[in-house]
C-alpha cells in the first residue's frame, strides 16, 4: 500500500516535471500555422522536422559552430580545473608548510564568495589586456584552481591511506612522483567528479560568454541560442527546435556518464 | 598616471606569452549591425558588392540583436575591441560622440569632392548631428506613420482608400465618412454575436507608435528640450487623452487588440495579423514591406490588394508622426579610417540604398533616390515589387516626422516610460495615475543626472597602494604566527615544494579573486566608464544606492522575496523527492533522471520553454487552468477573472504575477539539490533506522531523529548554495522579462548588470556588488552560526 502511494506520487511528479519538455518538443515539431490553431497539448499530426533543418541551415547563425566552440571551451576548462586543483589539494592534504591552516581557511572563504564581486573588475582587467572577444577569459582562470574543487579533492586525498606513499617516500620517491603515480591514480572517482562539474558548469555558463564574447562566430550554445532568439523573435516553433538541440548534448552526456556522475555527487554532497 | 598605462606592460607580456598575432596585410573591417534575419541577408549581399568593388578590403559582418545592441557596442568600445563601422541611430549616437568614441564625418567629406551631403534629407542629417558635427551618415529615414491597409476589407465596408487629408478626433465622426480615422476603424471592425471581436479595424505595430501620432499631432512632446531636457510634461492633458483614447479602443470598443492580446492571445505579431486578414489596417514603418511581399504573393491563395496611407492628421489638420531612421558611424578605434569611410559611404550611399529600396526595406536617406524609380514603382517594376504602390507618400511623410529626444540622458529617462505603457495599456492602472507617477520618478532621476558635478580625478597611486597594503595585511595574518618556526633543512625543503604545488592557486587567487576584489572595492568609490579617465566619487556611490537610485530598493525587494520563497520551497521539494526516491522500487533511476534533467538543461532554453508555458493564451499553464479551448474544466475561470478581467492571466506580462511565475519556474530546477540530498540519505547507515524502529519510533519520529540530523551538512550546504545562487539570479530575468513589467522582476543582478554594462557605470555597479556581497556574507555567517553543530568532516585534521 505504502509502496503504491510512493509510486503514484513519483509518477505524478515525473509527469509534472516532464510536461515542459513535452511542450518544448511538441512545439518544435509544429508549423507556425499549427502552433496558432492547435492546443498546446496536441501532438503534431505531421511532425515538422523541417523546423530543425531550418534552424541548422540558418544563414546567419551556425549551431554547429556554437557546439564546437562550447566543446572546446568546456574541455579546456575541465582539463585546467582538474589539473590545477589536484596539485593544490595535494599540498593541502599531504605537505607541511607555513600558514597552511590559515591559507586553507582562505580557500574555504573564497568558496563562499559570490561571483558578482569579481565580475566587474575582471571585466575591466580583461578589457585592459585586450582579452575581451577571445575565449581566454573563459578558459585561463580555470587553470589556477577553483576553491571548491580544491576543497573536494583535499577531502578525498585525506581519505586515502598513507602507507603506500610512506613506503615510496622511504624509497626516495619525490612528492611529484607520489602525486602523479600514487595519489592521482587512486583518486580517479574524485577527479572525474571535479571534471564533470567543471564541464557542466562551463557548458551552461551564460554570463561569462555574454560579457566577454562579441563575435557571433565565437559564441557558445547558450549565447548562440540567445542570439538566435533575438534574430528570430516570436517564431516559437523554430525557437523550440533550437532549444531542443541546445539541450541534447548535455543530456546525452549525462545519460552516458550517469554512474560516474551520481558517484561524484555521493562524494560531494554526502560529506 | 592612468590605470591603463600601469597595466600596459602586463598586457604586452600576456599577449606575447599567448602568442598573440595581429593579422596584417589586406584590410579587414568589422561591421556591427542590429539587422534581423531578413535585412541581414540583403545587407550581406551589399557588403559582397562592396568587397568586389574594393579589392583589398574584406568586411566581417557581426549582427547583434537590437535589444542589446547599444550595451554590446558600448562595452566593446570600453574593452577596446570596437568594430570599425557600426550601425547607429539618433537616439543613441550622443553617448558615443560625447566620449569621442565615434569620429566626426566632416573631415572625410571635405577630402571627398564627389560626396554631396545636401542630397540627404535635412531632417535625418540634423538628427544625427551634435554640436555642429555630423557623426552618423544616414542610410534611411523611416517615418512610423504609414498605415498599411487591406483594400478588400475597405471595399467590402464600402470605403475608398484612405484619403491624404483624413483626420482623427477623440470621438468617431461618421459624418466625415472615410475622412475620419475612428469612423473607418469602427466600420472595419467585425464582431460576432457575443460581441467578441473577430476582426480588428486597426493595430499599431507597437502601442507607442499610435500614441506618438496622437500625442505629437496635438502638439505635445515628451520633453521640453530634446537636446537637453529638464521638464517632462508627461501628465499633459493631451498625453493623458491620447492614452485614454487608445485604452478605450482596446477595452471598450475593442477595435484594437491590447498588448496582451497581441503578444500572446493572438500569438502573432501585428504583421501576421495583417497578412492573415485578422486586422484591416496596421501602422508601422516601411520596413514591413519585404515581409509582406514574401507572405502576400499575387496570384496565390490568401493574397489581397494592399497599400499604404499616411497616418491621419489631428482634427485641426496637424500631421506628425514618430520616425525611425539610422545610419553608419566610424568608430574612433578603427585602424583603417579611410577604408571605414569607404564602407560607410557605400552602406549609407547610393549602392546600398538602391538595394535596400528595391527590397522595399528602407526609404533612401538621399532624397533624389527616394523620388527615383529605385524606390517608386513604375511601369517597368516587376509585379511582386509593385506593392505598396503609393510609395510616393513616404517622401511626404518626412515633412511630418518628429525625432525622439537625442540627449544622452534620454535612454535612462525612457526606462521610466515603459511601465506606463505596461500598466495603462493592460488596464491595471489609469493612464493619468500611471503617467503622473512615471513623470515624478523620471523627473527626480533627471534632476539627479543633471546635477552631477565635475569630480576630481581618481587617485590611482594611493588607491593601488592601499590595495597592496590590504593584500600585504592578509599575507601578514597568514604568515606572522609562523615566523621562526621553519628552520630545519628538511622542513624548509618541504615548504618550498609545497609552494610549488600551491603556485597555481596563489597566482590564481591574486589575479582572479583577491586582486579583483580589492580592485572592485577601489572602483566602488569611483565614477568610471573605463573609456574616459576615472573620477573620484567617494561614498556617493553608496549613498546614491540607498537614497536616489529609483531601482535599488525595488531590486532588493524582488530579490529578497524570490529568495525567501524559492529557496525554502525548492529545498522542501528537493527533500520530498529525495525521500520518495530513497526507496527500493522499480524504476528509481529513471525517476531520478527525470527529476534531475531540468537542472541540466540549458538556462536560456529553460527560460524560453517557460516563456512558452506562461503565455496568456496557448500557454501550458493557462491551458491547465482554463482548459485548452477555454472549456474551464477546473471551474476556476470565474474566480480567475476577478484578477484578470480582460482575458486569461498574462503570467509574465502582469506585475502581480511575474515574480511568482519565476519562483514557480525555479522549482522545476529542484532536481539539482535533490541529487545532493539523495546522496546524503543513502549515506545514512540502515542500522540507525532499525534501532529507531526497534525503539518504537514512528515514521515522523525517525525522520526527525535520524534523517534530519544525519542530513544536516547536505541540507545546510544546499541551503547556502541555494541562497548565494538565488541572490545572483540573472539569466531568467535577462532572457524572459528584462526586469519588467514595471520593476516586478528587476533582480538585483540584472540591475547591477544594467548599471555596469548598459550605462557603463562601473564604479557605481562595483558599489552595488559590494552591498550585495555584504548582505550575502551576513546571511551566510548567520546560517553557519545557527548551525554550529553541523560541521564538514575533516575540516581539521
Amino acid at each position: 500500500m505504502r509502496r503504491l502511494a510512493i509510486w503514484v506520487a513519483l509518477v505524478l511528479g515525473a509527469v509534472v516535471f516532464a510536461l515542459p519538455f513535452y511542450v518544448m518538443i511538441a512545439m518544435s515539431l509544429k508549423t507556425a500555422a499549427e502552433l496558432a490553431s492547435t492546443s498546446v497539448w496536441a501532438w503534431p499530426v505531421n511532425p515538422a522536422w523541417d523546423n530543425y533543418q531550418q534552424v541548422l541551415t540558418n544563414a546567419n547563425v551556425s549551431f554547429a559552430t556554437f557546439l564546437r566552440n562550447t566543446t572546446v571551451i568546456a574541455l579546456l576548462t575541465t582539463l585546467g580545473s582538474v589539473l590545477s586543483s589536484a596539485l593544490v589539494a595535494y599540498a593541502f592534504a599531504r605537505l607541511r608548510f607555513p600558514g597552511r591552516d590559515r591559507l586553507f581557511l582562505l580557500v574555504l572563504a573564497t568558496m563562499m564568495l559570490p561571483g558578482i564581486v569579481t565580475l566587474i573588475p575582471s571585466y575591466v582587467m580583461f578589457a585592459q589586456i585586450r582579452w575581451v572577444d577571445t575565449w581566454l577569459p573563459l578558459i585561463v582562470p580555470a587553470f589556477f584552481g577553483g576553491a571548491y574543487n580544491i576543497f573536494l579533492l583535499r577531502q578525498f586525498f585525506l581519505s586515502i591511506p598513507r602507507e603506500m606513499e610512506e613506503a615510496a617516500f622511504l624509497d626516495g620517491a619525490s612528492h611529484w612522483a607520489i602525486f602523479s603515480k600514487i595519489v592521482l591514480p587512486l583518486s580517479m572517482p574524485a577527479l572525474a567528479t571535479v571534471g564533470i562539474f567543471a564541464f557542466i558548469w562551463s557548458w551552461r555558463d551564460f554570463l561569462g560568454p555574454l560579457l566577454f564574447l562579441n563575435d557571433p562566430e565565437k559564441q557558445t550554445l547558450e549565447t548562440g541560442l540567445r542570439l538566435y532568439q533575438s534574430l528570430n523573435a516570436e517564431q516559437w516553433h523554430l525557437l523550440m527546435a533550437a532549444s531542443v538541440m541546445v539541450c541534447i548534448p548535455l543530456i546525452i552526456l549525462f545519460l552516458v556518464g550517469q554512474r560516474a556522475f551520481i558517484r561524484g555527487i555521493v562524494l560531494t554532497g554526502g560529506k | 598616471m592612468s590605470l591603463s598605462r600601469l597595466l600596459r606592460p602586463l598586457a604586452v607580456l600576456v599577449s606575447v606569452a599567448c602568442g598573440w598575432a595581429v593579422s596584417a596585410s589586406p584590410v579587414q573591417l568589422r561591421l556591427t549591425v542590429w539587422e534581423g534575419d531578413q535585412a541581414l541577408t540583403i545587407l550581406k549581399k551589399v557588403v559582397q558588392d562592396f568587397e568586389r568593388a574594393n579589392p583589398g578590403i574584406t568586411v566581417k559582418v557581426e549582427p547583434v540583436n537590437y535589444g542589446n545592441y547599444q550595451e554590446k557596442l558600448l562595452t566593446q568600445v570600453a574593452a577596446r575591441v570596437a568594430p570599425d563601422v557600426a550601425m547607429m541611430d539618433p537616439a543613441n549616437f550622443q553617448r558615443y560622440a560625447r566620449r569621442q568614441a565615434i569620429l566626426p564625418l566632416q573631415p572625410f567629406m571635405q577630402k571627398d569632392p564627389d560626396f554631396r551631403l545636401e542630397e540627404y534629407y535635412p531632417q535625418i542629417v540634423a538628427a544625427h548631428s551634435f554640436s555642429g558635427q555630423l557623426y552618423v551618415l544616414p542610410r534611411d529615414i523611416a517615418p512610423i506613420g504609414l498605415i498599411y491597409y487591406n483594400k478588400s476589407h475597405l471595399r467590402a465596408a464600402g470605403l475608398p482608400d484612405p484619403p491624404r487629408d483624413w483626420t482623427w478626433d477623440f470621438q468617431a465622426r461618421p459624418e466625415f465618412g472615410e475622412r475620419d480615422f475612428l469612423n473607418v476603424v469602427n466600420k472595419l471592425t467585425k464582431k460576432d454575436a457575443s460581441g467578441k471581436t473577430t476582426r480588428y479595424g486597426f493595430v499599431p505595430g507597437w502601442p507607442q507608435a499610435i500614441l506618438d501620432v496622437f500625442i505629437y499631432s496635438q502638439g505635445a512632446r515628451y520633453a521640453d528640450n530634446p537636446e537637453n531636457p529638464s521638464e517632462l510634461p508627461w501628465d499633459d492633458p493631451r498625453v493623458v487623452n491620447a492614452f485614454d483614447l487608445l485604452v478605450r479602443m482596446q477595452f471598450e470598443e475593442r477595435t484594437v487588440p491590447s498588448p496582451s492580446d497581441m503578444t500572446s492571445a493572438l500569438m502573432m505579431g501585428s504583421t501576421d495579423l495583417f497578412v492573415q486578414g485578422r486586422v484591416s489596417m496596421m501602422q508601422s514603418g516601411i520596413w514591413e514591406v519585404p515581409n509582406l511581399r514574401k507572405k502576400l504573393i499575387p496570384g496565390t491563395p490568401g493574397f489581397f490588394e494592399w497599400d499604404i496611407a499616411l497616418a491621419p492628421a489631428f482634427r485641426d489638420g496637424t500631421r506628425a508622426m514618430p520616425t525611425g531612421g539610422s545610419g553608419y558611424c566610424i568608430m574612433s578605434q578603427t585602424a583603417h579610417p579611410e577604408a571605414a569611410w569607404k564602407l560607410t559611404k557605400w552602406l549609407a550611399g547610393e549602392p546600398a540604398m538602391i538595394a535596400m529600396a528595391r527590397a522595399g526595406l528602407a526609404q533612401p536617406a538621399i532624397r533624389r533616390l527616394a523620388q527615383s524609380d529605385a524606390w517608386l514603382p513604375g511601369p517597368g517594376t516587376p509585379l511582386a515589387e509593385q506593392y505598396p504602390r503609393s510609395r510616393i507618400l513616404t517622401d511626404l511623410a518626412v515633412d511630418s516626422v518628429v525625432f525622439d529626444p537625442t540627449s544622452d540622458l534620454w535612454p535612462e529617462v525612457k526606462t521610466f516610460w515603459t511601465p506606463v505603457l505596461d500598466r495603462a495599456l493592460s488596464g491595471s492602472q489609469s493612464p493619468r495615475e500611471a503617467l503622473t507617477e512615471a513623470k515624478a520618478r523620471a523627473t527626480d532621476r533627471l534632476a539627479v543626472l543633471r546635477s552631477e558635478k565635475a569630480l576630481p580625478a581618481f587617485p590611482w597611486i594611493p588607491a593601488l597602494g592601499l590595495g597592496l597594503a590590504m593584500v600585504g595585511g592578509l599575507a601578514f595574518w597568514v604568515f606572522w604566527p609562523e615566523r621562526g618556526k621553519w628552520s630545519g633543512r628538511a622542513e624548509r625543503k618541504e615548504a618550498r615544494i609545497a609552494f610549488l604545488f600551491l603556485a597555481p592557486w596563489i597566482i590564481g587567487t591574486l589575479l582572479f579573486t583577491l586582486g579583483p576584489m580589492v580592485f572592485s572595492l577601489m572602483m566602488s568609490f569611483s565614477d568610471w566608464d573605463i573609456i574616459q579617465p576615472a573620477k573620484f566619487r567617494g561614498v556617493q556611490n553608496y549613498s546614491e544606492a540607498v537614497s536616489t537610485d529609483p531601482r535599488f530598493w525595488p531590486s532588493i525587494a524582488v530579490t529578497s522575496i524570490y529568495t525567501v520563497v524559492s529557496v525554502p520551497l525548492g529545498l522542501a521539494l528537493a527533500l520530498g523527492m529525495a525521500l520518495l526516491l530513497n526507496t527500493r522500487l522499480r524504476g528509481i533511476p529513471l525517476f531520478r533522471t527525470l527529476f534531475y534533467l531540468p537542472a541540466l538543461a540549458s538556462g536560456v532554453a529553460v527560460a524560453l520553454i517557460w516563456k512558452a508555458v506562461f503565455r496568456a493564451e496557448g500557454g501550458l499553464l493557462n491551458a491547465i487552468l482554463y482548459g485548452p479551448n477555454g472549456e474551464d474544466p477546473l471551474r476556476l475561470a470565474g474566480w480567475l477573472n476577478q484578477f484578470s478581467p480582460n482575458g486569461p492571466i498574462n503570467w509574465l506580462g502582469d506585475e502581480r504575477t511575474a515574480l511568482a511565475s519565476m519562483i514557480l519556474m525555479s522549482l522545476w530546477g529542484a532536481g539539482g539539490a535533490m541529487v545532493v540530498l539523495l546522496a546524503g540519505l543513502q549515506g545514512i547507515p540502515e542500522m540507525y533506522y532499525e534501532a529507531a524502529t526497534l525503539d518504537g519510533a514512528s515514521v515522523w519520529q525517525r525522520f526527525r531523529a535520524v534523517t534530519v540530523p544525519m542530513l544536516g551538512p547536505a541540507l545546510l550546504f544546499s541551503f547556502i548554495t541555494g541562497l548565494i545562487g538565488s541572490f545572483q539570479v540573472f539569466t531568467q530575468a535577462f532572457v524572459m522579462t528584462s526586469g519588467g513589467p514595471g520593476d516586478s522582476t528587476r533582480f538585483y543582478m540584472l540591475h547591477l548588470y544594467q548599471q555596469a554594462f548598459v550605462n557603463l557605470r562601473m564604479g557605481y555597479a562595483s558599489a552595488l556588488a559590494w552591498v550585495l556581497f555584504a548582505i550575502i556574507l551576513v546571511l551566510t555567517i548567520a546560517q553557519l552560526r545557527l548551525n554550529k553543530n553541523v560541521y564538514y568532516e575533516g575540516a581539521q585534521r
